[in-house]
């Protein structure tokens, strides 16, 4: 079986990870700067009295004028979910992550390890830990397993059978389908209210008024094709940070700092000469919320100019001052895959001279005494502003 | 994304550059250095102040005076106005 552990609104809850005293009071996630004022998810006290997941935000803010505005913490919400899949690794589990909250695995490779499906769901459960409320369904095909999921209470398992499936689809509101919101208004429109209305129509009519995406719809609310889900492959484990003493704005600063990242993250012997495929870039912004963009490499590359030319672009979306900047490699490529030099560059034996003296510095004196002095705000009037020591043990 | 792996590599965190150093500074009447670390000044080449970050809960306000010891030293030296006390510090 194909086995389903949702987390109802995911994002709020990891952005209150770390401020539980809000998780009792009125509050919904902000939405992102520059996208529509639509509320996301919004707590318990919130739905009491009247704001909905989606609303507009003068509408929300008129219903609770005491309504808490959370500031979306991207990297908080993939630090947290990334705890989550390890620990449903942990026990057992190939989990296929479909999005921060969203998490598939086989029940196959487990169902024997703790004696049938249900006892291997209350054991992924529990591997999530409570305080997130997972809940958990199960069921021969993806889409019902999600929507198994979706229905069921925390901490409550719901299992589908696979000649159930169309029956309990049926009654379930077309808002589990993965169809655009005008989409999801013209069925509405349309008298279409359940998946199983939906179900009910002629495949053909389905796709030639609301055309693909309308025809895959369709095919989800019959219950979706049988496919199998492939466990992930574990990540990489390459970080490098650089926090500043006061929030950064110019792009001047950031860019060197970046460039430092960058260098230090490429010389960590950990990554044993192999090349990025995926890295990620990640923000800490003065007002609390987090920023992350992601660049996955066509090809995987460990040279420093085309990882910058391929992130730096992404600052340009920067929402507010940093606090803190960031650095991952998420995935690395297993061998080189591309033809090396056979000629060196000039100035790089002058680098490799260089490099093998500051080893032997770092031998003699320890780790962290060899620096590279960065010119974070050279402009500043306050002398220790200027610059940041940052140590360098490549 | 990818863990912390909490390694010494990682929180291992970057410093401030040319922080400032306590210093000892005996002045005249109007703030003016005349001793700085027991060393007598012997010339006073330029003095202004640095009054920033007053919208935040650290608000700078600094004197700088740059001097010349009687050792022939060039020393720069700043009263913090918020603290009441003395600092050296490379301009």
């Amino acid at each position: 079986m194909i086995a389903c552990i949702a987390i109802p609104g995911f994002e709020l809850r990891a952005a209150l990870y770390r401020r539980p005293s809000l998780r009792l009071a009125p509050a919904a996630l902000a939405p992102e700067e520059g996208s529509e004022p639509l509320l996301g998810p919004v707590t318990a006290a919130a739905e009491a009295v009247g704001v909905r997941p989606g609303m507009r935000l003068g509408e929300a803010l008129a219903t609770c004028p005491t309504l808490i505005l959370v500031d979306p913490d991207p990297a908080a919400a993939e630090r947290e979910w990334e705890g989550i899949l390890r620990r449903l690794e942990d026990v057992g589990i190939a989990v296929d992550s479909a999005q921060p909250g969203t998490v598939f695995f086989e029940t196959r490779g487990v169902e024997r390890l703790y004696g049938g499906v249900e006892s291997a769901l209350r054991k992924a459960l529990a591997a999530v830990g409570s305080v997130w409320d997972p809940c958990a369904g199960a069921a021969d095909r993806r889409f019902a397993a999600l929507a198994a999921a979706n229905v069921a209470r925390p901490g409550q398992i719901l299992v589908v059978s696979d000649d159930a499936i169309r029956d309990f689809l049926a009654p379930l509101p077309l808002d589990l389908l993965p169809l655009a919101e005008p989409r999801q208004q013209e069925l509405r429109e349309l008298g279409v209210r359940r998946l199983g209305e939906l179900a009910g129509l002629p495949g053909g009519a389905v796709a030639e008024r609301l055309g693909p995406d309308g025809r895959r719809a369709w095919s989800l609310a019959r219950g979706g094709e049988r496919r199998r889900v492939r466990g992930r492959r574990p990540p990489a484990e390459l970080v490098e940070r650089l926090e500043f003493p006061e929030a950064v704005g110019q792009m001047l600063t950031l860019r060197r700092a970046f460039n430092v990242l960058l260098d230090r993250i490429l010389a960590r012997p950990e990554r044993e000469n192999r090349f990025v495929r995926k890295i990620a870039v990640v923000a800490r912004l003065v007002g609390g919320g987090s920023w992350r963009r992601t660049a996955t490499l066509r090809d995987a590359t460990a040279e420093r100019d085309r990882l910058r030319a391929a992130l730096w672009p992404k600052f340009a979306e920067l929402p507010a001052p940093v606090v803190e900047l960031r650095i991952e490699i998420v995935e690395l490529t297993e061998d080189t895959g591309q033809q090396l030099e056979l000629v060196r560059a000039a100035g790089a034996e002058l680098g490799v001279r260089l490099k093998e003296g500051l080893r032997q510095v770092r031998a003699s004196t320890g780790s962290g005494s060899v620096n590279t002095v960065v010119e974070v705000a050279p402009w500043s009037r306050i002398p220790e502003a200027r610059a940041l020591f940052v140590p360098r043990d490549d | 994304m990818v863990a912390d792996p909490g390694s010494a590599r990682t929180v291992r965190s970057s410093r401030r550059l040319n922080e400032p150093r306590p210093a000892l500074v005996i002045a005249t009447g109007s703030g003016i250095p005349r001793f700085v670390n027991r060393q007598p000044v012997a010339l006073l080449r330029e003095e202004w102040r640095v009054v920033d970050r007053w919208w935040t809960e650290e608000p700078i306000a600094r004197r700088y005076f740059e001097v010349v010891l009687d050792s022939g030293q060039n020393v720069v030296v700043f009263r913090d106005e918020e603290r009441s006390c003395w600092f050296t510090q490379r301009a």
